[in-house]
């Protein structure tokens, strides 16, 4: 009988890296755990500092729902420092593997290591076992190594969407430790107006392309209002089959087709001529 | 935590405020109104330091009914709220009022207005408006359901959401709101909801 | 987070032949919360004279009134309108009396003033929160984002530009400029004036 391997399922111990087997060649950096700490007295003091050199992605809007046939993930696609708009064209929709999505949020380069980590991870779960890994799981390996990291400094704030046997499944992972699943999420700078737009719209049984609509409307209306969100909305579905890019669309054009007529938005006054 | 919402409808503007005011962590009443009538035709709805909100809101409220009085001719929403922007910019330079206001009104022959102003005394007029961190929800769903033709039942319909997703998205939702509106009838309250609501 | 930072704004103000030309943004904002698209940083002091006011929006309104309300006393005493270099002067001293207060706006000045020889020529001017005045033959910016304004108006700028190409410029600098910038854009309004007419026209930008 073929023995299951549970031992991704274990967190990265912290301090702990010797532990791990010295046969997985690839252990040292999958872990994680072998990244050098720095000398310090004050490693408060000392991440304070550093994180002034990482590039933050704090303007975003992603969110994701689950509804009757399927989940449906948003983003949009700016990046700032500041008030600098860095990119317009980041790709905040991590494809872990073709049944699951990770969204992005918080910081670029965090986000895009530990959910290439999970991919991998994903990947020695099935080949040790023949079959998917389930999101349930899935973003359980995640959350594990971001509470393995807790006050260390990382930022993320993501989604774990996928399908599985069991179903669709949408998981909500931050770097503080937090996983929890639910049917609607919304994270980032313009998560409370995609909220809004969102809650309003949002049905079980709505049809497929509702959904999609409903996904890239939330997403437009957060980059109205949010400074810091913006570029452009893309738009991904899962079903059983697994998931794949429905929209992709530049909100410099989404505006002029939901408001042909510059008064039809309420926060047009007259126009000037 | 403070919440107001202002739009503005076809010929009308309705405002919507929470009645709560606290004291530290303590709820200390459910009813306060924070929606002041200047005059029969404009409309005040303050948020901020509740000592600060009274006192201005008194002292305009004051200042136009003398000009009313000694010039035996309204004020107009526009001369309001400017009026109003320039004490708050005035202030602001010497004792600053931590107030947040929107200012409804209706002119005949001009029809409704609704101007926005923080308390640094930045003005502008909108069509819909709020403050607080429950305007972050609404106002996009307000973005989003918005149209010049707004009859007084859609934007109560709409004032109703605006609170349901409030109470549905905020930890700090205030419990319990009043609505008012401002037409060609002068203002009255249309709608009040308490904590069991 | 700067308090010039607080509202967001773009103006660029340029030079052309025998007219000047002055754009902002649309956007109104607190932070990184937009709440209007109709928001104009340019005002009118008289018809060959506008005056744009970057920075905190409240000492924005203040001071747009306060100069409108100095140029009604200005034309009562001379009745006539005054000069642009005059207004330069006169909003250059107004912002120093506060001094060791300062308003937080930093003002661009374009208009067109009559020389010698009967010819109408541009005037512009840019300043900084305490009046030190600084002319300019070519362009001028104020903003959030005066950066990515300068290096598109460095590199479209050419002098002797008639009012159709100048607009044509301003307004290619002003939407590619804030396209960099968080906290302005939303749309722009551009004026060029001219001896015999100001051209306004409200511009189509990215809405996020």
């Amino acid at each position: 009988m073929d023995r299951m391997d549970l031992s991704c399922l274990e967190s990265a111990p912290r301090s702990r890296a010797a532990e791990l087997c010295p046969a997985d060649l690839m252990s040292q950096s999958v872990s994680g755990s072998s990244f050098p700490l720095p000398q310090v007295q004050d490693m408060d003091a000392f991440q304070r500092d550093a994180m002034a050199y990482i590039k933050p992605n704090h303007g975003t809007t992603t969110l994701g729902f689950i509804f009757e046939h399927g989940v449906i993930v948003a983003v949009d696609s700016r990046a700032s420092s500041g008030t600098y708009i860095s990119s317009q064209t980041v790709k905040k929709v991590i494809e872990i593997n073709p049944f699951l999505l990770g969204t992005m949020a918080g910081g670029a380069a965090d986000c895009q290591f530990w959910q290439r980590n999970l991919g991998m991870r994903c990947r020695l779960y099935e080949l040790n076992n023949n079959r998917r890994i389930s999101v349930r799981a899935a973003s359980k390996l995640l959350a594990n190594t971001m509470f393995s990291y807790k006050g260390m400094g990382l930022s993320m704030g993501t989604m774990i969407a996928g399908y599985d046997p069991t179903g669709p499944a949408l998981w909500y992972v931050d770097s503080d430790g937090q996983r929890t699943s639910g049917k609607v999420f919304s994270v980032g700078s313009g998560s409370l107006y995609a909220y809004g737009v969102l809650d309003n719209g949002y049905k079980w049984d709505m049809a497929v392309e509702d959904a999609i609509e409903l996904g890239q409307r939330s997403i437009y209306h957060a980059t109205f209002r949010d400074a810091v969100s913006g570029g452009t909305v893309s738009v991904y579905h899962v079903t059983k089959d697994g998931w794949t890019k429905v929209r992709g669309v530049d909100v410099g054009q989404l505006h002029y087709k939901y408001y042909p007529e510059c008064d039809l938005h309420p926060c047009h006054g007259k126009p000037p001529i | 935590m403070d919440y107001l919402m202002g739009l503005r409808g076809k010929d009308y503007v309705m405002v919507c405020s929470d009645t709560t005011a606290v004291q530290q962590i303590i709820t200390i009443k459910h009813d306060e109104d924070k929606l002041m009538s200047v005059d029969d035709h404009t409309l005040l709805a303050l948020s901020g330091e509740p000592g600060d909100r009274v006192q201005f809101s008194e002292f305009i409220k004051a200042n136009v009914q003398l000009y009313n009085l000694r010039n035996s001719r309204k004020l107009g929403t526009k001369a309001t709220a400017n009026y109003l922007r320039g004490e708050l910019a005035t202030a602001l330079r010497k004792r600053p009022y931590s107030t947040n206001l929107l200012i409804a009104g209706y002119d005949k022959g001009k029809g409704p207005s609704l101007y926005w102003c923080d308390y640094l005394a930045t003005m502008h007029k909108m069509n819909i408006a709020g403050t607080g961190y429950g305007s972050y929800f609404v106002l996009s769903m307000f973005d989003r359901l918005w149209h010049k033709e707004l009859t007084e039942e859609e934007g109560l319909a709409l004032m109703l959401k605006g609170i349901d997703e409030v109470k549905k998205r905020l930890v700090v939702a205030p419990p319990s709101y009043c609505i008012k509106i401002i037409d060609a009838n002068g203002t009255r309250t249309i709608k009040t909801i308490s904590d069991s609501e | 987070m700067s308090i010039f930072e607080y509202n967001g704004a773009a103006i660029i103000a340029m030079a052309g032949k025998n007219c000047v030309a002055i754009g902002s943004d649309l956007r109104f904002g607190v932070q990184f919360q937009t709440l209007a698209t109709d928001y104009q940083k340019i005002y009118k002091i008289h018809d060959h004279l506008y005056l744009g006011l970057a920075g905190l929006g409240t000492d924005a309104q203040t001071l747009s009134q306060r100069f409108v309300f100095k140029h009604n006393l200005y034309k009562l005493r001379e009745e006539r309108n005054i000069k642009p270099s005059t207004f330069g002067e006169m909003v250059s001293s107004t912002l120093y009396e506060k001094r060791f207060g300062p308003y937080f706006c930093s003002p661009v000045i374009a208009g067109l003033e009559e020389a010698k020889d009967g010819t109408w020529q541009p005037y512009l001017c840019g300043m900084d929160t305490i009046g030190a005045i600084e002319k300019a033959h070519d362009f001028m910016v104020a903003g959030t984002a005066p950066d990515s304004l300068s290096g598109m108006c460095e590199s479209t700028w050419k002098p002797d530009m008639e009012p159709d190409e100048l607009f044509e410029t301003l307004s290619q600098c002003l939407l590619s400029g804030v396209d960099r910038d968080a906290l302005s854009g939303w749309g722009g309004i551009v004026n060029v004036i001219t001896k015999d007419q100001v051209i306004t026209r409200t511009l189509k930008g990215r809405m996020d």
